[in-house]
């Protein structure tokens, strides 16, 4: 066997062409096919999980099958391009909002640079204009005038099966975090032209377990996991033991009691998973402490509502459920724990959808008497606006030294950040609860970085391309780190919790994630607790 | 001229032509090449950053451990985009043709092109620690995902529905 010497090889690689080149772009981006291969695609839907959600009332998802994104051949239905069409149409009718940001985009490239896919790819198609454009280029054709007329010349694009994939590829490269949006002159909300772009292809059978399972479960028993009733009252049960050993406290919390004075809805994540547990400690230790008259539904468990990923049907009838559930038990009005995604469907769909809340009071707290006018449609007030209201009232006695292995900075999750402007509110309590810093200002508030897996992207399938649209999220920690010695990523956002702890755990080690009610709850001091010395907080293995 | 005396006094033209070689290797470099804000440009900066830096050490005849930190902004990031691993790595080596480059269109620098040998078995080392870099990172990624598999979340997507599953187990029920 020849021996390969390795100056000859250096010199091959040296001399010879680019290894690089293979990746130069030589066309157009029109004709650049969408290619699927292991790690760059979610998982389709299981045909069973569509067969049964398309048999719920209100909602309609056909055409479940086997199917392979790697394949040629989607199985798609014969007159697949009428349903395209037809689906375009039905909606531009539908959505004024979606007529007009087809129209009055003028490519000025404001958003261009914006997006976090873009930024960790430099794939041109993740633009935010040109992903519309994927849209826009078959409305053109077949909506326009100027398309009708002049096809390509003005910008249109006959609809093909290779677009199809291109969709599928794209409106999946998209968290809908609507930082773009910030950005745009005309305040287009490129993440509806993404959940329009799914929900067209959904009229296909055409999308992804990860978002359909969820909402199946939500749909079925009321949360993401599929957890039952009793199931996920002994996950909460399990957290009052750990309580009651932490700090000798005893936590009694009631569920589907009829007659409370609020609901309590956080995301399931919450009651189950790392470190969204510690999160949920932090909530129970807190309504402890000031003797909250609430409940928690085992049928509305889930703050989370992946309708908002999939279509507008599903995500009206999951906003539902937590309506008709506070209904039922005669709550006075609901708080909602930190999910990132349900306050941008409580905020800005609900009272479209599912509104008005007449059977509900405007929020007012018990322990300060404050009224939260701001929820007055909703009637639904997030924990970290109740929680920064006790503070200043001087409810809760915080005790910061109880946070001294914390040095923390803030990522301001997506939707309760652009979709509610709930900016100030977390800051405020961790001014009281810990010591923090903020990271670079294009990186926070309006303008925050996303984690790079909402949208019901945070499947581990897919986890090459999680990591490389997070990483101007972990770019930004990675800088506080070094520069301050920053350990905890706090956030309000139980898919944050989930996927920056392993954002972090590939980009900035070993930068912890803590939602901010557990820093709340390590701080608490109890009336009568008998607390152990616990040098982690809550997640103190005694 | 020594072969160090006409690396410095090169520098600037082979570290840019290096960079933009690199940054060519993106669909859409422009922005990556433009943009010197690091936090709206991660990619592009911290490559920018981590080739000058590689380059210094070279200069410098720094110990293999110095390279770590440059080499480490560089191929984490490459380790997680569409590259093959070839790709991910080749930036590395290309630093040899890059030089070889610029000296031949460079009189004074032409005679040391015979000279790069030790030059060449340094990037060649630099590259290797590169692709090991490269395979620790990949490595993580699978931890990663095993990680959240364990965490619980996959009963999402791998597990039937547990209403289900408890009506083929009644004790199960009554155990709650």
């Amino acid at each position: 066997m020849a021996v390969v010497k390795v100056d000859k090889l250096a010199r091959s690689v040296a001399e010879g062409p680019s290894l690089m080149t293979g990746a130069f772009p030589t066309k157009d981006w029109m004709e650049v096919p969408a290619v699927f291969k292991p790690g760059n695609y979610a998982y389709p839907t299981k045909p069973e999980k569509l067969e049964y959600l398309d048999s719920q009332q209100g909602i309609s998802l056909p055409n479940a099958r086997d199917w392979n994104p790697e394949e040629d051949d989607w199985k798609l239905p014969e007159n697949w391009k009428d349903i395209i069409i037809q689906g375009i149409a039905d909606r531009l009718d539908k959505f004024r909002s979606l007529k007009i940001f087809m129209d009055c985009c003028v490519r000025c490239g404001a958003c261009a640079d914006k997006c976090h896919f873009f930024l960790g790819t430099g794939d041109p198609k993740n633009m935010p204009v040109l992903r519309a454009e994927l849209l826009r280029s078959v409305y053109r054709q077949n909506f326009t005038l100027a398309g009708k007329i002049l096809g390509k010349l003005a910008g249109g694009r006959e609809m093909t099966v290779g677009i199809v994939k291109e969709w599928f590829m794209y409106a999946y490269q998209c968290t809908e975090c609507r930082r773009c949006s910030v950005f745009c002159p005309y305040g287009i909300d490129t993440a509806e032209i993404t959940m329009m772009l799914r929900e067209l292809l959904h009229l296909l059978g055409i999308g992804i377990n990860w978002a359909m399972e969820p909402v199946a479960n939500s749909n079925r028993t009321g949360n993401h996991m599929g957890l039952t009733p009793q199931a996920f009252k002994g996950n909460v049960d399990f957290l009052c033991e750990d309580i009651e050993n932490l700090t000798g406290v005893k936590v009694n919390p009631t569920f589907n009691r009829k007659g409370a004075e609020v609901l309590f809805i956080t995301p399931s994540a919450d009651v189950f998973a790392e470190p969204g547990i510690f999160t949920c400690m932090g909530y129970l230790i807190l309504f402890e402490a000031i003797g909250l008259d609430y409940t928690w539904s085992t049928y509305a468990s889930e703050g989370g509502n992946f309708g908002l990923f999939t279509s507008n049907e599903v995500m009206k009838k999951l906003n539902a459920k937590m309506y008709a559930e506070a209904e039922r038990l005669g709550v006075k009005w609901i708080l909602g724990g930190e999910c990132g995604h349900m306050w941008r469907v409580v905020h800005q769909y609900m009272e479209t959808m599912n509104g008005p809340a007449d059977f509900l009071e405007i929020p007012k707290s018990p322990m300060t008497g404050t009224v939260f006018e701001n929820a007055a449609s909703t009637k639904m007030v997030h924990i970290s606006e109740f929680t920064a209201d006790l503070i200043k009232h001087g409810k809760l006695n915080l005790d910061k030294s109880r946070n001294a292995h914390v040095k923390a900075t803030f990522h301001d999750s997506c939707n309760p950040a652009r979709a509610m402007g709930l900016l100030d509110e977390p800051r405020y309590i961790m001014d009281h609860v810990c010591d923090w810093v903020e990271m670079p200002e294009n990186t926070i508030r309006e303008k925050t970085y996303c984690c790079g897996s909402g949208t019901a992207l945070n499947t581990d399938e897919i986890m090459e391309l999680r990591m490389r649209s997070g990483l101007p999220r972990a770019n930004a920690v990675k800088y506080v780190r070094d520069k301050h010695d920053v350990n905890t990523l706090a956030c309000v956002c139980a898919i944050d919790r989930a996927t920056l702890t392993t954002l972090c755990d590939y980009w900035v080690p070993p930068v912890q994630v803590a939602g901010i009610s557990e820093l709340v709850g390590n701080a608490l001091v109890l009336e009568g607790e008998q607390r152990q010395e616990l040098d982690e907080g809550l997640r103190t293995l005694v | 001229m020594e072969l160090k005396e006409a690396l410095e006094g090169h520098k600037k033209e082979i570290v840019s032509l290096w960079i933009e070689r690199t940054l060519n290797s993106y669909k859409s470099p422009g922005f990556f090449k433009k943009e010197s804000d690091s936090f709206a440009n991660p990619v592009g900066v911290n490559i920018k950053d981590a080739l000058s830096t590689i380059f210094d050490l070279l200069l410098a005849n720094a110990e293999h451990p110095d390279y770590a930190d440059p080499l480490d902004r560089i191929i984490r990031i490459r380790a997680v985009q569409t590259f093959t691993p070839a790709q991910a790595v080749a930036p590395l080596l290309e630093l040899k043709w890059v030089i070889k480059q610029v000296f031949s269109t460079k009189k004074d620098a032409e005679p040391l092109l015979s000279e790069l040998d030790t030059l060449d078995c340094d990037v060649d080392r630099i590259a290797l620690m590169g692709f090991n870099l490269y395979m620790e990172c990949r490595e993580q990624i699978y931890r990663c995902r095993i990680n959240e598999i364990k965490s619980g979340s996959h009963v999402i997507t791998d597990s039937g529905c547990p209403s289900k599953l408890l009506q083929d187990k009644p004790t199960t029920l009554e155990s709650n």
